[in-house]
């Protein structure tokens, strides 16, 4: 809800215009009414519409600038011919209103050229950009009339008012990590690869990983579903990053790489998973000095040692991690662990640390009789440790040796079960059972269609509604488990339908190995204790979730430990923003945000997408594209990379669904 | 199991537009289903060729149920769309669309190139353009010489076409959009390559933005005859025009909607022999040295029809028919083809654009063969296709369509060929039981040493043809030439017959197929000796250069034969006032009113049509298929499958030369051509120079085959390794006298000026 002079954001028309304010009515939406601290905005125009906060505004520049605004977004337009001549002729005829020399013949033709981009331009930003403008010409008429009339400049015309614009896309919005995704499918339809690699670069570093293990929230926010299905985003961006690896091209870099600043600056960042990298490429590209202490020998965090080679071959992982080891300002100590006496000193020693580690320790069933330490009983990350380091490092020994004609129980729901039971059946197991407490629906929620249908397809054995009560053990070993049933009940004041015991409905699975993948958490013991770090109610680093700054200056935190287990996008996104605050403040001690970053918050808090436009100009019932799987008899019993990617074709015709949401909005202030 | 096609393409489906029923497949443009039904859809950016490029948004129609317009250019037809092309909504919009294209277009169509075939011209006109109602501000963009093209951006209408046939089709990946609004832009980001590849960007431009720079301000597009042909110097035999006026060729440019035409063929065209007129005299002679000779020796730059006479006047004067290439080419497709029992390799452009997967084996393939390259990018860029490259030299030119470059050791082929059939038939049930015997019998880890070629880049070659389909193998000149070449094309062809490998083995340039095809060739000459293009004793020469004249390709009506296996006919462009070779042969008792006169009478054995010249088609119908001449048919062979064990490979220590011309070139005839201007310099790397004791600057001579070359050195910094490259197309008539593998060892004299006398290498 937001208080606002004017709107006619997405559907909505308030018009408080001479109102007592008493008698005002607000707006829905949550727009950016205060742009940044103390700093109000004095309106706000998009693609959905305009709304006015200030009821001194100058309706014609804002149009005007709105239309300048497009003009500069070059990333997005000059594509085709409506958005090229239709946008330049829309800024000049408005600014030629708003100076003071316009007539009502520019005025019909604004309408004619804005009706003809907003039926035939190539994106949304083209078909979006003439909307508000068409809103301010109409309901802020007399302003414009009064510039034509009097042949005067607009009212505040070329004053101290400042436009700040970004561009976004539903998408984009949705993705943690905010990647340019138009931009990356653009550079598939394109043919050119390598402008596709360097759009997800620009925010996105591990383009192998998010290519083929990502959870693509994105998805979720696609405009093509509104029409049909949602393009098949994620496998889209593997496309670049196999391009250039199997090309052998040199690193695709979006931005040139700086040279090294010595300055004296440095930033120690601690742990190197997706967080730890992220940062460490957006420091080092700028010619930061970076240090990356890593506790392991091998580098890649849990995506290294959790996610399993069938998935995430670590040949191409290992691409992503030695496009950022490569930058020349970025050095890695592995084998370093840092604990609270060695955080102190890196805390004296650098100018900024970031946490950047994961979250480690396997959470308990919670049943009775439980102890980790009886044979039988195997945390997850252990375990996927020993099946990852055997399998893509030869370090260890193979987890077949423990696994081999084993019955494997797996208590979990996420990710990390679906890694061990699918783990499982390659290393031998005679039976695998995932007993999860919710049902299908939410596993695939939680997981991807994909996953959860392979593991079935693989052999794995799903019970849901289940949870262990019991674990019995023969004082050696584990020998069998006593499960509960549930059943969905619903909650007769309309809340969360509950989970109840059915009672007289359990059973007994006898096992040879519990793992339990109920969630992780963060081992916090590197922090010095006198440091009095805050921390969440979930026992993870605190931040503002915006500038990932922890309650001590200088001391930042990005990635599973401040969030907790959550997506590689997820730390890949905080881990960037927190490497553009600390590029500022270990200049000026300050914590900061750009414009863009600022926007980005509004963007997202506003929410882009909406899943009930109807849409238009695009023609409904193209098939989503479905890359290609080795079969169950091809992967089970080996880790190759179970999906092949898409051919040629596939990709093509799934890069030509794209609709180009691009919308373009702008704050005034 | 079923093929993978998660999108159904291929599948049946029914639409109808305005009113008219159209059944076609899932999987085309509701625009291609039109043109199949000869219903018109206006367009600006739309290209037959590339894939929809969808920036001019003229194409948009209505679709019954579907709210908005549609970009027919680019949206897939469903089944059962009804679909409307035009209506006054939609011509609005067009027409408004073409306003915006106007806005600020310079009125400089008097002085324009592309006035008078300019789609800005037709379609303002189709489009009721007559005035212009707004303006934007403009900005100053001046023009840019980029070489064999020049680019205007003030005329540029931002279609993006060139850009896509440089991504797409060449595969030079020189011309980028840069984006920037209305100040968005086309630039050459290779523009030190001045890539001649270009000219095909340009014939692409709808506008005057993008020419040939030195056609430019020479001629209006309507005084210009355009006169069908066929390229003749590669051995694509790509569809072309001369555009000709008063005795002159100003330009070429082809049906480029389908069709690609390469640097070669759009600039190499001015090398007629020209002021030619009957010198009876020299007539006379070359009659008496015909009936004197003890052999013929003649270049491949030869019609089917020439081919047709020197064979008809070997079988009746008995000499001996010489041309090397051509003679190593069909040794190689006879032994071929008693593996596959047919007559020619089955391979073609089309199914090579559409393979998943690409072998190149010994061809340096950007230089000697354009148009397969091309379709090797197109197949890189549509399929995401693996290209496997093997060959001794890598070749930084192709690094964007090559995914594994596999080296092998010079002289090696035999064993390379050996290795891919190896791993390629591995597991292959459909071998016969010798066959596999033979193979298992291989003593791979012997061959993978002493190619070179790694037992794990075999494996990984075979990782990534995993799950692909539609497999091709593209083979070139290094294994016609080499001394094994017999059992070289036998273990080629075990991948046509057994693994359902799409081979092309690409002809040497020239006509060196159709020669392959119609003359019962001779390993070498004796005796006195009339050359035809090469130096005899009595030489025949289209170089103007020889003691009778003879008329140039672009001189002469007759037909090529192609490497898509297609028998193509060429017109006259220029006249030309000298005797011709069935001149001769009439005086020599071989009676022809015509040279096109033999055209009916190629050899049928050898998949030839008796069709006559000029009922030959030569267009291509509205959905792109090629009308041009007619396909060689495939004629069986018996089938003789015998391999021979795998020789000892001969080491090629030290410095190495390879004979490879620079990309456009090919013959004397494109050497002469003066658009073309390349250096006859030896090229190698920093290594190379290093091995031979070489410096960048120097000047060698040595000998290969007999020839001399005198040769500069220069060291290119983008090669890499100990071989270094050796043109021919300078050496005129002695070019074609050249017979041995292409690889040599480097015997060379330094005569720098300022070495003479202190240089013994």
């Amino acid at each position: 809800m937001s208080r606002v002079v004017f709107s006619t954001w997405r559907d909505e028309f308030v018009d408080n215009r001479g109102k007592p304010s008493d008698q005002w009515s607000e707006s829905g939406f949550k727009l950016p009414e205060t742009y940044d601290g103390d700093t109000k905005s004095k309106a706000f125009i998009g693609w959905d519409g305009v709304a006015i906060f200030d009821e001194d505004i100058d309706a014609v520049e804002l149009a005007s600038q709105y239309a300048a605004q497009y003009q500069e977004y070059s990333e997005a337009c000059g594509r085709c011919a409506p958005g090229r001549w239709g946008g330049r002729i829309l800024y000049d005829l408005l600014d030629k209103i708003a100076r003071g020399e316009g007539t009502h013949d520019d005025v019909a033709h604004l309408k004619e050229v804005s009706e003809t981009m907003m039926a035939t331009s190539k994106c949304e930003i083209g078909k979006t950009v003439p909307k508000p403008i068409l809103d301010l010409m109409e309901h802020y008429k007399e302003q414009f009339d009064t510039c034509i009339d009097a042949q005067q400049p607009s009212k505040h015309y070329g004053g101290d008012t400042s436009y700040i614009a970004k561009v976004t896309a539903p998408c984009t919005d949705m993705c943690p990590a905010h990647v340019d995704i138009p931009a990356y499918i653009e550079g598939v339809r394109d043919m050119i690869f390598t402008d596709s690699l360097a759009a997800t670069r620009q925010t996105m570093p591990l383009a192998h990983t998010c290519g083929r293990v990502c959870p693509h929230p994105c998805e979720d926010a696609c405009r093509r579903a509104n029409l049909d299905e949602p393009i098949s985003i994620m496998e889209l961006k593997r496309l670049g990053a196999d391009y250039e690896t199997d090309h052998a091209l040199p690193w695709q870099h979006p931005f040139e790489v700086q040279p090294p600043r010595n300055d004296g600056k440095k930033v120690a960042i601690i742990g190197a998973g997706p967080a730890g990298l992220t940062a460490a490429y957006y420091l080092g590209i700028q010619g930061i000095h970076v240090d990356i202490f890593e506790e392991l020998p091998v580098n890649g965090g849990e995506v290294a040692v959790g996610v399993p080679e069938y998935r995430m071959p670590v040949d191409k992982y290992n691409k992503d991690i030695q496009l950022v080891l490569d930058l020349p300002t970025v050095h890695i100590h592995n084998n370093h662990r840092v604990d609270a006496e060695r955080l102190k000193e890196i805390d004296a020693e650098y100018d900024a640390t970031l946490l950047a580690f994961g979250t480690r320790l396997s959470k308990k069933v919670r049943a009775a009789n439980e102890n980790p330490k009886m044979k039988g009983y195997w945390g997850a990350i252990a375990m996927l440790d020993k099946v990852n380091l055997w399998n893509k490092y030869g370090i260890g020994s193979p987890a077949s040796n423990e696994l081999k004609d084993k019955v494997v129980v797996c208590v979990g729901g996420g990710f990390t079960s679906m890694d061990v039971v699918r783990c499982s059946i390659r290393e031998g197991a005679k039976k695998v059972i995932m007993l999860y407490r919710r049902d299908e629906k939410t596993i695939i929620r939680n997981t991807t269609y994909e996953e959860y249908h392979e593991a079935v397809e693989e052999g794995v054995e799903f019970i849901f509604h289940s949870a262990i009560e019991e674990i019995f053990d023969d004082g050696e070993k584990i020998t069998k488990l006593k499960v509960n049933r549930f059943e969905l009940v619903p909650d007769p004041d309309g809340g969360r339908p509950q989970l109840k015991k059915i009672e007289g409905a359990d059973f007994e699975i006898e096992c040879d190995y519990l793992i339990p993948a109920v969630s992780q958490s963060a081992d916090l013991q590197l922090l010095p204790e006198e440091w009095n770090i805050e921390l969440t109610s979930w026992n993870t680093i605190l931040t503002n979730g915006r500038d990932f700054m922890s309650s001590r200056p200088g001391l930042f935190a990005a990635g599973d430990c401040e969030y907790g287990p959550m997506t590689i996008v997820n730390a890949v996104g905080q881990a960037r923003r927190a490497a553009s605050v600390i590029s500022r403040y270990i200049y000026d001690g300050k914590v900061s945000l750009t414009d863009e970053e600022i926007m980005e918050d509004h963007l997202n808090k506003l929410k882009v997408y909406d899943k009930n436009e109807k849409i238009t100009g695009w023609m409904p019932g193209l098939p989503r594209a479905v890359s290609e799987k080795l079969s169950v008899e091809e992967r089970k019993t080996n880790n190759k990379e179970v999906n092949l990617g898409f051919t040629g074709e596939e990709a093509i015709a799934e890069a030509e669904r794209c609709m180009r949401c691009y919308y373009i909005s702008m704050v005034a202030v | 199991m079923s093929v993978h096609n998660s999108i159904n393409t291929g599948k049946p489906i029914t639409v109808t537009i305005d009113g008219k029923v159209c059944k076609s497949t899932f999987g085309k443009t509701i625009l291609q289903i039109a043109r199949e039904n000869d219903i018109y859809i206006p367009t600006m950016c739309y290209l037959s060729k590339v894939q929809p490029i969808g920036s001019c948004r003229m194409c948009v129609v209505n679709v019954e149920g579907v709210d908005g317009m549609i970009l027919s250019c680019q949206e897939k037809a469903v089944d059962g769309a009804v679909i409307t092309t035009n209506n006054s909504a939609l011509f609005h919009e067009r027409q408004n669309i073409m306003k915006l294209y106007d806005v600020n277009h310079p009125l400089e169509c008097g002085v324009c190139d592309k006035s008078g075939e300019c789609d800005l011209q037709n379609k303002t006109m189709e489009f009721d353009v007559d005035t212009q109602e707004f303006t934007a501000r403009d900005q100053h963009r001046p023009v840019e010489n980029w070489g064999h093209v020049s680019y205007d951006p003030a005329l540029c209408i931002m279609c993006e076409k060139c850009v896509r046939v440089s991504t797409e089709i060449t595969g030079d990946e020189a011309l980028k959009v840069k984006f920037g609004g209305y100040g968005s832009t086309i630039i050459n980001v290779k523009q030190e390559k001045n890539y001649a590849s270009l000219g095909e960007a340009a014939a692409v431009c709808p506008v005057g933005a993008l020419v040939s720079t030195a056609f430019k301000y020479t001629s209006n597009a309507w005084e210009l005859t355009k006169i069908p042909s066929a390229c003749p110097h590669c051995g694509g035999g790509c569809q072309m025009y001369y555009e000709v006026k008063r005795d002159r060729i100003y330009r070429v440019t082809n049906e480029f909607e389908f069709s690609t035409l390469c640097g070669a063929g759009r600039f190499g065209f001015d090398y007629a022999n020209e002021g030619v007129s009957k010198d009876p005299a020299a007539f006379n002679a070359a009659v008496e040295a015909f009936k004197n000779a003890d052999s013929v020796v003649f270049a491949p730059q030869i019609s089917n029809e020439e081919a047709m006479i020197l064979q008809k006047l070997k079988e009746k004067y008995g000499f001996k028919l010489v041309s090397h290439e051509a003679r190593a080419y069909q040794k190689f497709m006879a032994a071929y083809s008693t593996v596959t029992g047919k007559h020619l390799y089955n391979g073609d452009l089309k199914t090579l654009s559409d393979s998943q997967a690409v072998i190149v084996l010994g061809i340096r393939i950007n230089n000697d063969s354009p148009t397969v390259k091309y379709h090797i990018n197109m197949a890189s860029k549509w399929q995401r296709a693996r290209v496997i490259y093997m060959h001794p030299m890598e070749d930084s030119e192709i690094q964007n369509i090559v995914t594994q470059f596999i080296k092998y050791e010079v002289g090696s082929e035999e064993g390379v060929a050996a290795l891919l059939a190896h791993t390629l038939l591995e597991g292959n049930e459909d071998v016969t039981k010798t066959l596999r015997e033979y193979l298992d019998d291989l003593d791979i880890g012997n061959l993978s040493a002493e190619c070179n070629v790694g037992e794990e880049e075999l494996d990984a070659l075979k990782k990534s043809l995993l799950k692909k389909r539609g497999f091709s193998l593209v083979v070139g000149s290094d294994l016609y030439m080499h001394p094994r070449a017999e059992q070289i094309a036998k273990l080629v062809a075990l991948l046509e017959t057994y693994a359902g490998f799409n081979v092309i083995c690409v002809p040497p340039a020239g006509n060196a197929m159709g020669v392959s095809l119609i003359c019962d060739l001779d390993d070498s000459a004796e005796g006195k000796t009339v050359g035809y293009n090469v130096k005899g004793d009595f030489t025949l020469s289209a170089l103007g250069d020889g003691d009778l004249d003879m008329p140039a390709l672009n001189q002469q009506e007759g037909t090529l034969t192609t490497v898509d296996k297609r028998v193509v006919p060429m017109h006259v462009a220029l006249p030309y006032g000298g005797y011709v070779l069935n001149d001769i042969a009439n005086a020599l008792g071989i009676h022809a009113k015509y040279t096109i006169d033999y055209t009916p009478m190629l050899p049928v054995a050898k998949g030839f049509k008796k069709t006559v010249f000029d009922a030959l088609d030569e267009y291509f119908d509205a959905t792109g298929t090629e009308h041009r001449g007619y396909l060689l048919a495939s004629q069986k062979v018996p089938v003789k499958r015998t391999l021979d064990e795998i020789e000892e490979i001969e080491a090629f220590d030290g410095a190495v030369v390879y004979r490879c011309d620079p990309v456009e070139q090919f013959s004397p005839f494109t050497a002469k051509s003066t658009l073309l201007k390349d250096e006859p310099v030896m090229l190698g790397s920093t290594q190379f120079a290093a091995a031979a004791k070489l410096q960048d600057g120097d000047t060698i001579t040595f000998e290969i085959d007999g020839i001399s070359f005198e040769r500069l050195f220069k060291i290119d910094t983008e090669m890499k390794g100990t071989i270094a490259l050796n043109p021919t197309f300078d050496m005129g008539l002695s070019a074609s006298l050249l017979s041995s593998y292409r690889f040599s060892r480097l015997v060379f004299r330094k005569t720098n000026n300022e070495n003479i006398g202190n240089n013994d290498e």
